[in-house]
């Protein structure tokens, strides 16, 4: 699991509680979709999202594929893998890291595609495709940091794959078409703008973060970081037992989702949840659902509870209310206490 | 051609699995048993299966009989492309294969060259022959286009898709490739309105237009819970359990389309399609069409034999809905739709502020309340002369009267595209910037379109000296990039904030109308900045943000107090645009000024208010600058009219406060003041 470059543990990360745990809940269960991270600067966003992501057990690709094809799932095969499949009858393996894909705020439109490989053009006359970022994303990670600043036709071809999982390239003559599946992680800060409502509503969950104005804490943070940067290898040796634990306890949960039971009580709270919070469409309550059972599992239970319903809950809804205009962002607390504990 | 994962590999959640939707599903199986009725469009909220319903049509559909091989779809008995007819007229035998009917994609980023098809690379290099790449349009024949977020689409696109839709051909002539084929298909879009509407003619060209929305009812989505976790949990176990309906459905479009032809629609029935209409005062005879096609697909689907009034009454609403003027026949019509009734926005509206209606509206509004006219102190006669009125030199914080929504501005503010032509000013960098969508002849290309000066080369490499490489390209092959960029303005709001603006409760209302443009701008995404004037300053309280609410907090912090320096106002105003647009030339510019035109302190010690005007006619000679005036004038006193003389020397657009209301508001306030 050693990587040339270090990262910072992801259990070394002081506090952050609900940003950790909404990264986590997605690890667990990937179609959750994502979290938004909304917040100040230098509040170990990022450092969070690229710890979480070096601790992951590696998954199988084939090799060699720009694509990140998993050679489990003919179903998804790009169609190189495809014929070679079909000539070979089998896909040579290789396994390797979850992969962090950086979505820049300046990429342009055909890097994030994918566009016509230049080389190929001129050299030998060849149409072929060169796969771009979302390429690079599939069954890993796509982390944009300042999602809120991304110009506005990139934000719309992100909405198109991050919808269907599948990246439909039809430029510069050339049509291609693969797989991303990605688990989208976006951050920003709110005082640069709000982010469109389609956008906003394509992150399984929403997350507030803030430095901590404790003394204690921040010593510790500045102390820690200290100690990384002296030395990283001995620092992420220290810290390597815990994260070991966590990704045991992640595997466990993952294991453990598919038996997760939600009563038929626990069901009707999620939807009634959605209805009294007044939130637009389906997916919140899907998502509520999902991070709900995520957390049960994680907690090594077997059933949904109301708990996990609500701390589920407030992480699905805050982006999600029908606003009015220049509302926060944000949940009406009472209010939802008062539906968990009323159709109690 | 390269084509990767096609969706059909990827189990897709079955149609007739979507719990609810019914209008939805209804004009979309409609669409199936009878393709000419021309598409629908699907609007609703985010999250709504929209997307789902029409990827689980193509399951359904029935399938087609193609001449195998064949890029163009044709059809074996006729009438065939090109390229089929030249292997017949050789005696070719065209065999014919059954196959699915497809639901294609039409992605946002897509550019022009694949919409349409081109020419085709590899064979004019390799081979030396002008041959096509067949597009989207193509593929699309006799199957389903489908645009999801259609209202993001591209321009350029859209005149594509409907030039071919128009005609039923796609008509080809670039890079020396001159092809016709045929190109009819179902157009589907989806679209959420707080993404802003489409323009009337891709509106008009759906045949049927339909609203999604979540049910309120929570046995219905503890259904749709339910049915999607188990989909996600074993998608082929959940495709089989639900086979047997999907089975059913397809028998059941399969045979409403061989019934189509023998449902009857009687006289009666065919009387009320036309009365529908004419209530509806639906544009075009589209609508006609649409209605009657549509209700004798219903009948069929419905296995009747005859229209009846339920089908036409059902196909009225899904074929009116966007067409109407006027409410469409059901009562219950959705409050978005009201949008589409809206003069486009590059159409002007009737700018005159003595408009009947309205006035008599706000007028009306004002007698009521009685608290607006009794100010004690009297009307400033010459506003030149410092005033001594209460509240100047004391600090007052006001609320934010009630927002209201704004009616169209008409500043060409809709998405307009600012393309390559004789902007030679930019930067390169932003020339870089925007989806790039076609290409055109470009002697010296600053962002070189690669795939098409390719495809320009192409055709001569036979004649060219090509140094080991594949491609020889010369000076005349080159083409630049076009890109497509969607501009949001820059609101700069001068608001006078000085110790008169606390009379008469006219702050309350000047932060009212203030929010009301801001919220305006935050659905269209402007960028905006405020400035305020009051004591003997011009003060920038927020630099051009993106951030509406950190405007609104601004606003609602803004105290009252102080004379009226309105010239330092407009300098402000003006610096803060002038910055922006050496920054970014691409900016749309728009200064909105609120104020009663009234000025009391100058810069250069003349006179206040001819100094205001002076600097106005300067900023208005600017020539870059757009600008707006609202005039917050005490209604009911002697009118002075001096925000209207300064609108004059700005060449601004001038409003009323009541004016800026969106009209249906207005009305309805008036009817519930009534």
């Amino acid at each position: 699991m050693h990587d040339t470059k270090p990262v910072f543990p992801f259990t070394a990360i002081v506090g952050q509680d609900r940003m950790k745990k909404s990264l986590i809940l997605n690890v667990v269960n990937r179609r959750i979709g994502g979290v938004l991270i909304r917040g100040e600067k230098g509040t170990a966003k990022s450092t969070a999202v690229r710890g979480l992501a070096a601790i992951l057990p590696d998954i199988e690709v084939v090799e060699g594929c720009p694509f990140s094809c998993d050679p489990d799932n003919p179903d998804m095969l790009c169609p190189a893998c495809a014929e070679r499949l079909g000539n070979e009858g089998l896909l040579p393996r290789a396994r390797r890291r979850i992969k962090v894909a950086d979505l820049p705020v300046g990429a342009t439109e055909d890097r994030v595609l994918g566009t016509l490989d230049l080389e190929r053009a001129i050299k030998k006359g060849e149409r072929r495709f060169e796969p771009g970022i979302l390429a690079s994303a599939h069954r890993g990670v796509l982390y944009v940091d300042e999602v809120n600043l991304l110009e506005d036709h990139i934000v719309d071809v992100l909405l198109d794959a991050a919808a269907m999982g599948v990246n439909t390239v039809e430029r510069e003559g050339v049509s291609f078409c693969h797989g991303a599946e990605f688990t989208l992680i976006g951050t920003m800060n709110p005082e640069e703008g709000e982010l469109r409502p389609q956008l906003l509503d394509r992150f399984g969950l929403c997350v507030e973060v803030a430095g901590s104005m404790d003394l204690a804490e921040r010593m510790e943070v500045v102390a820690r970081q200290a100690a990384f940067e002296e030395d990283p290898h001995a620092f992420m040796h220290r810290w390597q037992a815990e994260d070991r634990a966590l990704c045991a306890r992640i595997l466990t949960a993952r294991n453990l989702l598919p038996d997760i039971s939600l009563s038929e009580d626990m069901l009707r709270l999620v939807a009634e949840i959605a209805i009294g919070m007044n939130v637009d469409g389906h997916r919140a309550d899907i998502v509520m659902m999902k991070a709900a059972k995520a957390l049960a599992a994680l907690d090594g239970r077997s059933a949904v509870e109301r708990r996990d319903v609500g701390e589920a809950a407030e992480m699905a809804l805050p982006h999600r209310m029908r606003r009015k205009p220049f509302e926060k962002i944000g949940l009406d607390r009472t209010r939802m206490e008062r539906l968990i504990e009323g159709a109690a | 051609m390269s084509v990767g994962v096609r969706h059909a590999a990827r189990p897709i959640y079955p149609f007739s699995a979507i719990v609810g939707q019914r209008a939805m599903k209804r004009a979309l199986l409609a669409n199936a048993v009878c393709p000419s009725i021309n598409g629908v469009l699907v609007r609703g909220q985010k999250g709504t299966a929209k997307s789902t319903a029409v990827r689980g049509l193509a399951a359904i559909l029935p399938d087609i009989e193609v001449v195998a091989g064949c890029p163009f779809n044709c059809l074996p008995s006729g009438p065939l492309c090109p390229r089929c007819k030249a292997l017949a007229d050789k005696g070719a035998v065209l065999g014919p294969v059954r196959r699915r009917t497809r639901v294609l994609d039409l992605p946002l980023g897509a550019t022009e060259d694949r919409v349409t098809g081109c020419l085709d690379l590899e064979a004019a290099v390799r081979d030396g022959v002008k041959a096509l790449q067949p597009g989207i349009l193509a593929s699309a024949h006799r199957g389903v286009l489908y645009v999801d977020e259609v209202n993001l689409l591209s321009d350029h696109l859209v005149d594509a898709i409907l030039d071919a839709a128009a005609m039923g051909l796609n008509t080809i002539e670039r890079e020396g490739v001159s092809f016709v084929h045929a190109s009819r298909f179902i157009l589907v879009g989806t679209m959420n309105p707080e993404e802003g509407e489409l323009r009337p003619q891709l509106l008009d060209r759906f045949g049927l237009c339909v609203e999604v929305g979540a049910p309120d009812e929570p046995r219905a989505r503890c259904e749709v819970l339910r049915r999607r976790e188990s989909f996600d949990a074993d998608p082929r176990g959940f495709l089989d359990h639900w086979a047997d309906r999907q089975e059913a459905l397809a028998r059941r479009v399969e045979r409403a389309r061989r019934d189509l032809g023998r449902t009857r629609l009687s006289e009666a029935m065919d009387r009320l399609c036309v009365e529908l209409c004419l209530e509806a005062l639906a544009a075009g005879l589209r609508a006609d069409i649409a209605v009657r096609k549509t209700a004798r697909a219903l009948a069929a689907l419905d296995g009747k034999s005859e229209v009846e009034e339920a089908q036409v009454r059902e196909a009225a609403h899904m074929a009116l809905a966007h067409r109407a003027r006027q409410a469409p026949p059901r009562p219950e019509s959705e409050p978005e739709r009201d949008r589409e009734h809206e003069p486009p926005e590059d159409r002007d509206p009737p700018r005159d502020p003595e408009r009947p209606e309205e006035d008599r509206h706000s007028q009306g509004g004002h007698g009521r309340r009685p608290d607006q006219d009794q100010d004690p102190r009297p009307p400033d006669a010459d506003q030149d002369r410092p005033s001594q009125g209460p509240g100047q030199g004391m600090e007052s914080v006001f609320a934010a009267g009630e927002p209201f929504r704004v009616k169209p501005l008409d500043l060409k503010r809709d998405r307009r595209p600012r393309t390559g032509s004789g902007k030679r000013t930019r930067s390169r960098v932003r020339q870089k910037t925007g989806r790039y969508v076609k290409s055109r002849v470009s002697a010296r290309p600053t962002d070189l379109a690669l795939d098409a000066t390719l495809r320009a080369a192409a055709p001569h490499q036979a004649a060219r000296d090509k140094n080991g490489l594949a491609v020889n390209v010369e000076d005349q092959d080159l083409r630049q990039r076009i890109r497509e960029k969607r501009l949001g303005h820059l609101i700069v709001f001068a608001v006078d904030a000085s110790g008169s603006m606390g009379a008469g409760r006219r702050m309350v209302a000047s932060k009212g109308a203030v929010l009301s443009l801001l919220l305006d701008a935050y659905q269209k995404r402007d960028k905006v900045a405020l400035v305020a004037f009051r004591g003997d300053q011009g003060q920038v309280l927020l630099p051009p943000t993106g951030s509406i609410d950190l405007a609104l907090k601004r606003l609602e912090e803004l105290p009252t107090g102080g004379k009226t320096p309105l010239s330092h106002g407009l300098a402000s105003a003006f610096e803060v645009l002038d910055t922006q647009l050496r920054r970014d030339p691409d900016v749309l510019p728009l200064l909105v000024l609120v104020s009663d035109g009234r000025a009391n302190v100058s810069m250069g010690g003349g006179k206040p208010l001819a100094e205001a005007l002076r600097m106005a006619e300067d900023i208005r000679a600017d020539g870059r600058i757009q600008s707006l005036v609202v005039d917050v004038e005490r209604p009911g006193l002697i009118s002075l009219g001096l925000a209207k003389r300064m609108s004059a020397s700005l060449g601004a657009r001038y409003f009323k406060i009541d004016d800026l209301r969106a009209r249906d508001l207005a009305v309805a306030v008036a009817e519930a003041l009534a």
